[in-house]
């Protein structure tokens, strides 16, 4: 999958950040909401988290080297106080639909940055997809979408054999 | 701009009024290689600019003790001999330098060179830089001096030159086509230029254009095709197509797909999460051992060790590690698929039937 070998102990360094970081944000979070019997909120609220959590810890273990990870930990920093009011006040969002699950904290952003969403080709499509690539130049958008596609799969990766072990 | 002006075409009255040494310099092109490192002869106000490789720059910059005399002038290319000599006689060039009609005919004429000189000033500060036609010279090829690769800023200090070799060097990394293009063309201008610039390698062929803008634009089709290329490998199933939006609908779906799975799995973390969160800390470990496959760094480990002893469940902890290296070629499969369905289905094929329950019931919830 990865063809450049300085990529690969790359990747393999970023791995190992983002699981020490993503195991300590998933004990928090455990910790943190130990009630006896989850409510339909508190489970939808602790999904978030987890969501929140493995993005931070995916972009802090990238490091702001990259547009993309700076992109994400800025959003993520200008979005925690509101989704925390947001879970307390219990206003959640529906998150199953399929084409809202997909990309709601880039939608957000671009709610704010791209108003007018009409010229959709893939380019387009690939900007919204990419956090923070709504500004950039192709060639770099390009770039970053395959950093962000190696790293996506290493979260994947991590995430499922963490799934795959509690679950077991 | 200014001050670009100045040196350039101080360079210019140099290499127009001595062009016999210019000749010599050249033929003695192989003594050359050390000169740069040495002292220079006169004060800083006036600063020389070479134009050199980063390589053979940076190779004179390592060996200073090698210097000739700077009065031999021996300097391999034109460009340096140019500027090399205008340093090293600056009583010759100052009287002739404002508003010489001559001396602007010299500085058309020796626009290869003037381009690098101008490059190079760029990042000195010469005082003396108030001729208007200079200034418009050097406005009539902006991206000459913009983008000039080879040239070095050398000032007078050498520590100075190596701290500026590293920007040189990014510099050249970044333009260095489409410079050395623009080398050529200009040296082709002047054939004298031309038989003394024997390095500069050309990239354009023939009928291409040579305009700066669409020597841009081609670096820049060239490298968003290499990316494209590497994303073609990095996409599973997508190397046989061919065609650019078939590739980049074939990367969405992937990122698409990517971010969906990381959804998924976080919902079933937090499915999960509040059943095991007594067990966290022994999930910590055998999480960390079975995702990082032993690669864990070891001052780590005895840090969570005493953790799994304390709780004692290490027994457990071993069997559902194992039970994660044996399901881990199965998702290692299912990466290939692209749809997103199946690769549930098969989680939950395999998962316990009170975890799948509890899953669904949690995704019913979140739907609802």
């Amino acid at each position: 999958m990865n063809p450049h070998p300085s990529s690969c102990s790359n990747g393999r360094s970023i791995r190992t950040r983002f699981a020490r970081r993503f195991l300590r944000a998933l004990k928090k979070i455990g910790s943190k909401g130990s009630s006896s019997r989850p409510s339909p909120r508190d489970i939808s609220w602790r999904c978030r988290r987890v969501k929140i959590a493995a993005d931070a810890s995916m972009a802090s273990a990238v490091g702001p080297r990259r547009v993309w990870s700076r992109t994400m930990l800025n959003m993520l920093r200008s979005r925690s106080h509101a989704c925390l009011h947001a879970s307390r006040l219990g206003n959640s969002r529906r998150p199953g639909a399929d084409r809202h699950a997909v990309g709601k904290r880039k939608r957000l952003v671009l709610k704010r940055k791209l108003p007018n969403r009409l010229g959709l080709n893939q380019v387009n499509q690939l900007r919204r997809l990419v956090p923070g690539g709504e500004a950039m130049d192709l060639d770099i958008l390009l770039d970053e979408t395959a950093h962000y596609i190696k790293c996506l799969a290493t979260q994947v990766k991590v995430m499922r054999s963490i799934v795959d072990y509690c679950s077991a | 701009m200014k001050p670009i002006g100045g040196i350039e075409v101080r360079s210019m009255n140099y290499s127009h009024k001595n062009v016999d040494i210019g000749v010599q310099a050249y033929q003695l092109g192989e003594e050359f290689q050390m000169l740069m490192a040495g002292p220079p002869p006169t004060g800083n106000s006036f600063t020389a600019l070479l134009e050199l490789p980063a390589n053979q720059a940076m190779e004179l910059l390592h060996s200073p003790g090698a210097a000739d005399s700077p009065t031999e002038l021996p300097l391999k290319r034109h460009h340096n001999m140019s500027h090399r000599s205008a340093r090293n006689h600056p009583h010759d060039c100052a009287p002739a330098f404002p508003s010489n009609a001559a001396l602007n005919e010299g500085a058309t004429k020796y626009s290869g060179i003037s381009t690098a000189a101008a490059f190079g000033g760029g990042g000195q500060d010469s005082p003396e830089s108030s001729s208007s036609a200079n200034a418009m010279k050097v406005k009539s090829e902006p991206m000459d001096s913009g983008s000039s690769p080879n040239s070095l800023p050398h000032t007078s200090n050498p520590t100075v030159a190596s701290k500026n070799e590293k920007h040189t060097k990014r510099k050249e990394r970044e333009k260095g086509k489409a410079t050395n293009k623009k080398n050529k063309t200009a040296a082709n201008d002047n054939s004298k230029e031309g038989e003394r610039l024997p390095y500069v390698h050309v990239r354009a062929r023939r009928g291409q254009a040579t305009n700066s803008h669409s020597l841009a634009e081609r670096a820049r089709r060239e490298k968003i095709n290499a990316r494209m290329k590497l994303l073609q490998e990095l996409v599973p199933g997508c190397s046989k197509i061919s065609g650019t939006a078939l590739v980049l609908d074939e990367i969405i779906n992937h990122v698409h797909s990517l971010q969906r799975k990381v959804e998924f799995l976080s919902m079933r973390l937090a499915a999960v999460n509040p059943r095991i969160d007594f067990n966290l800390d022994s999930l910590f470990t055998a999480g960390n051992g079975s995702v990082l496959e032993s690669n864990f760094p070891s001052m780590v480990m005895p840090l969570m060790w005493p953790d799994i002893q304390m709780l004692g469940n290490e027994q457990e902890c071993q069997q559902q590690w194992h039970l994660g290296s044996v399901n881990q070629p199965v998702w290692t499969r299912q990466e290939g698929h692209q749809n997103l369905i199946i690769s549930e289905n098969s989680l939950l094929s395999y998962d316990s039937p009170a975890n799948s329950v509890s899953l669904h019931s949690s995704q019913q919830k979140m739907e609802i």
